[in-house]
């Protein structure tokens, strides 16, 4: 009995460490820094969104993608297991984890009119908003840049060059959804996106795909 | 026993701490935190204060390098003029690992571990939003300009505050993170603005100064939020003053400093990237009561 459970804790152990192994991309420090120089921080992290938003940022989200119920359920059993299987963060002491998930629910609040727009979908069918989903155009926090491997603080002059990054990458993913119209109340939204975990029973989603209906 | 284990500790050597004033409680946390961290871990330490003054802490240098300093832990005096010296101390053999502030280089200091204060301002300034009922007229206290610090907080509030057509700046100063200069300056935007509801505040110390400035014009119905998450804007907010506060955690931060420092000594790397970011946490009355000394008990 006691070498089935050493087995089993041995596998589970394997099964982690494997899992928290994943392929990224080869970091690119010359990029940023290459950049023409004279322009301000954030003409250029905008430039550099731009650049790396289909051939990295995406393709990290695609190849992290969990789905959020099976998500949820990890997070209840083990945060940090959660996180070392499914999460991306920075490095260093006390990053908070970051996730890049896919969902569906039914739209239970909706601010449209607002400069940080959001939806608030209901996605385990008890009638309450537990994910929003930014739609922007101002998009908070960091999610989106702290989730990608490639993208390290020490490659950045400063704080606010980096905080720029963010930005401009909040910026690109607004562009890239189709913001939903009229009255959506009531309808399913489907949403791809990231966010960073605070309280899992509040997420503020970034999203990456966006779709409305039915 | 116990002696020949404290005589073999301490052969590891000098490690200089060299941080701006310990008038800011900030600054001595950090230099207490390094200098407990780094004792512990068998090092003899030089304790320095270099008061925001690039000549200084240039000179500062020269002594831990002539004393044979086996690291530097720094909180630097400008993000251009300390490239220089923090190179100078490399070529000698000496890596600095630095806290709280960064420099405009990388590649030269072995770490660079600062708070995350874009995430840190945007904290305050979303509870700053939500004290003022999402508007009102304010003034901004901004820091010093050389210090990267200033910018980034008042970027990380900006970012926030303006997506509220109704909250309107009035007036925005830099008090150069002093509290008897915020004093100054709170009296006279006072005087111009006699309308306004709220203050956001780049730090503490300035805080603490406009706080005795509105508390002297009977102005204690003014908002007043700060940053750093020292005792006396704890005390303040738990006597019902200042409103809140954002929690830099520089006391762990400095022994973190202290620990990669060792880590590096005894093996070569620290095994982190040398930019690291400490997440902030917002402090208001519902959690003051855990705060003390730039940390926060469980």
């Amino acid at each position: 009995m006691r070498d089935v459970f050493r087995l089993s804790a041995l596998c589970l152990a394997v099964a982690v460490a494997m899992a928290g192994c994943k392929i990224v991309p080869d970091p690119d420090p010359g990029e940023a820094a290459s950049a023409a120089s004279g322009q301000t921080d954030e003409a250029r992290m905008e430039t550099y969104a731009q650049e790396i938003w289909q051939p990295k940022v995406l393709p990290v989200i695609q190849e992290n993608l969990v789905p959020l119920a099976e998500l949820r359920s990890a997070l209840a059993a083990d945060t940090d297991a959660a996180g070392q299987q499914h999460g991306l963060r920075p490095e260093g002491e006390a990053n908070p984890w970051n996730f890049a998930v896919s969902g569906e629910g039914r739209i239970v609040e909706a601010k449209l009119d607002s400069r940080a727009a959001k939806l608030g979908v209901d996605t385990t069918g008890d009638g309450a908003a537990d994910v929003s989903v930014q739609l922007g155009p101002v998009i908070r926090g960091t999610a989106l840049r702290d989730a990608m491997p490639f993208i390290v603080f020490t490659d950045f002059r400063d704080q606010i060059e980096f905080a720029k990054l963010a930005n401009a990458l909040n910026a690109t993913a607004h562009a890239a959804i189709d913001r939903p119209e009229g009255d959506v109340i009531g309808q399913t939204a489907r949403f791809e996106g990231v966010f960073t975990l605070r309280d899992p029973a509040k997420i503020e989603l970034v999203p990456t795909m966006l779709e409305v209906g039915g | 026993m116990s002696f020949g284990v404290a005589a073999q500790a301490q052969d590891k050597g000098l490690i200089a701490i060299i941080t701006p004033s310990h008038d800011n409680p900030f600054f001595k946390a950090e230099a207490v935190g390094a200098e407990t961290r780094a004792k512990e871990l068998g090092y003899e330490t030089l304790v320095l204060v270099h008061d925001d003054d690039p000549n200084k802490q240039s000179e500062m240098f020269d002594t831990a390098i002539a004393r044979g300093a086996k690291a530097i832990i720094l909180d630097n005096a400008g993000a251009d003029a300390t490239v220089a010296p923090v190179q100078r101390a490399k070529d000698t053999g000496i890596p600095s690992f630095l806290i709280d502030r960064e420099i405009k280089e990388s590649g030269i200091a072995v770490s660079q571990i600062v708070s995350n204060n874009y995430q840190g301002a945007q904290l305050g300034a979303e509870k700053f939003v939500e004290l003022m009922g999402e508007e009102g007229n304010y003034v901004e206290l901004l820091g010093r300009e050389a210090d990267t610090n200033a910018g980034i907080r008042s970027a990380g509030y900006h970012d926030i505050i303006d997506q509220y057509p109704d909250m309107t700046m009035v007036a925005q100063q830099s008090a150069n993170w002093s509290q008897t200069e915020a004093y100054e300056k709170m009296e006279s935007i006072l005087q111009a603005n006699p309308d306004i509801k709220g203050v956001i505040s780049g730090n503490d110390t300035m805080a603490m100064g406009a706080w005795a400035a509105l508390e002297a014009a009977g102005r204690t119905d003014v908002i007043l939020v700060g940053f750093d998450g020292s005792n006396d804007v704890r005390d303040s907010i738990k006597a019902g003053g200042i409103k809140a506060t954002v929690l830099q955690p520089a006391y762990r931060q400095a022994q973190l400093a202290v620990e990669q420092a060792d880590q590096y000594l005894e093996t070569g790397s620290t095994g982190q990237p040398e930019k690291q970011l400490m997440d902030c946490v917002l402090i208001d009355e519902a959690n003051a009561d855990k705060l003390e000394t730039f940390a926060l008990s469980e």
